[in-house]
């Protein structure tokens, strides 16, 4: 846990949430050890299904993208060790992608759609900077859900 | 044999809200469509255009994890045609050892352009698929052709 000491939230991915209105997911993820406190960040698409897939257990006929990522890794004998939540600037967060590469520590700078959907498929832990972690959205999950389900209704 | 081609374009499918990547080879005599998704067709586009987003994309960041594992990509393969389901494969270099994985053909092509990783196909592949010009070849389709797209 080199720079940030022992000043990581362990998190644990929740659920992806539809955002009916922009066509993006909202990724939920709570903290581990009070699953009452939550973070959410908006992710495309795409990305948002790519998590849901492997929440959910889905296997697809062929592999999605960050299937691949991982079965590359597989090949290669790198291990995704962990993932960083490092920081959230105007409500974009950035993700550092923690790699094993035969003894050696590699870091990849991430968004954190990818950096989610991988770990999940390696079993990696997802982790926030305390920093981070003060400063997310999704304080007020329920209030927020709450709201999504009275627009759909309206529409 | 295989046959070595290039990223001419990408149309949209509005049938199938699908996008298609046509591939062409050097003396454009033959040329291959190939059914994509939206997420795909979009990250193709913008490697072939050059852009770099403010933030990487999955396939930026597919880049930056081999890149990372110094680990390079040789070539990719577009190996077969099953069903108007393409696959294809991605051969790594890694050390002094090769290695290939199994691969989509859109996040192969999204890959190689990145990479700058040559793109071949099989020749059975191309007299499969690629032997009529794409106009026509669009216009005998029918609706149960576009059963499965490549997503």
């Amino acid at each position: 846990m080199q720079e940030w000491g022992d000043s990581l939230v362990e998190l644990k991915v929740d659920r992806v949430l539809d955002d009916s209105a922009t066509d993006t997911r909202i990724v939920v993820l709570s903290r581990s050890d009070d699953p009452r406190e939550h973070l959410m960040i908006w992710i495309g698409a795409s990305e948002g299904e790519a998590i849901r897939r492997i929440l959910d257990g889905l296997v697809t006929p062929r592999p999605m993208s960050h299937d691949l990522i991982k079965n590359m890794g597989e090949h290669l004998g790198i291990k995704t060790t962990k993932v960083v939540l490092t920081d959230v600037k105007h409500n974009t967060y950035f993700a550092t992608v923690y790699l094993d590469a035969k003894g050696v520590t590699r870091t990849i700078d991430a968004r954190p759609s990818d950096a989610i959907a991988l770990a999940l498929r390696c079993s990696a832990p997802v982790y926030a900077t305390a920093d981070v972690w003060k400063r997310r959205s999704g304080q007020n999950l329920e209030a927020w859900l709450n709201k999504i389900e009275s627009k759909q209704l309206e529409t | 044999m295989i046959v070595q081609m290039y990223v001419k374009g990408l149309m949209f499918d509005p049938y199938n809200n699908a996008y298609i990547v046509v591939l062409r080879d050097e003396t454009q005599s033959e040329m291959l469509p190939i059914w994509i998704g939206k997420p795909e067709a979009s990250s193709i586009s913008l490697a072939m255009e050059h852009i770099s987003p403010p933030r990487p994309m999955t396939h930026d960041f597919m880049k930056a994890y081999l890149d990372a594992a110094s680990a390079k990509v040789i070539s990719v393969v577009i190996t077969d045609l099953n069903d108007n389901t393409y696959f294809a494969k991605i051969h790594l270099l890694h050390g002094d050892s090769e290695y290939t994985v199994d691969s989509r053909p859109s996040d192969a092509i999204a890959l190689a352009l990145r990479t700058e990783a040559p793109i071949f196909v099989n020749e059975s592949v191309i007299k499969k698929q690629g032997s009529e010009e794409l106009a026509q070849w669009l216009e005998n389709l029918k609706p149960d052709d576009f059963g499965k797209l490549d997503t």
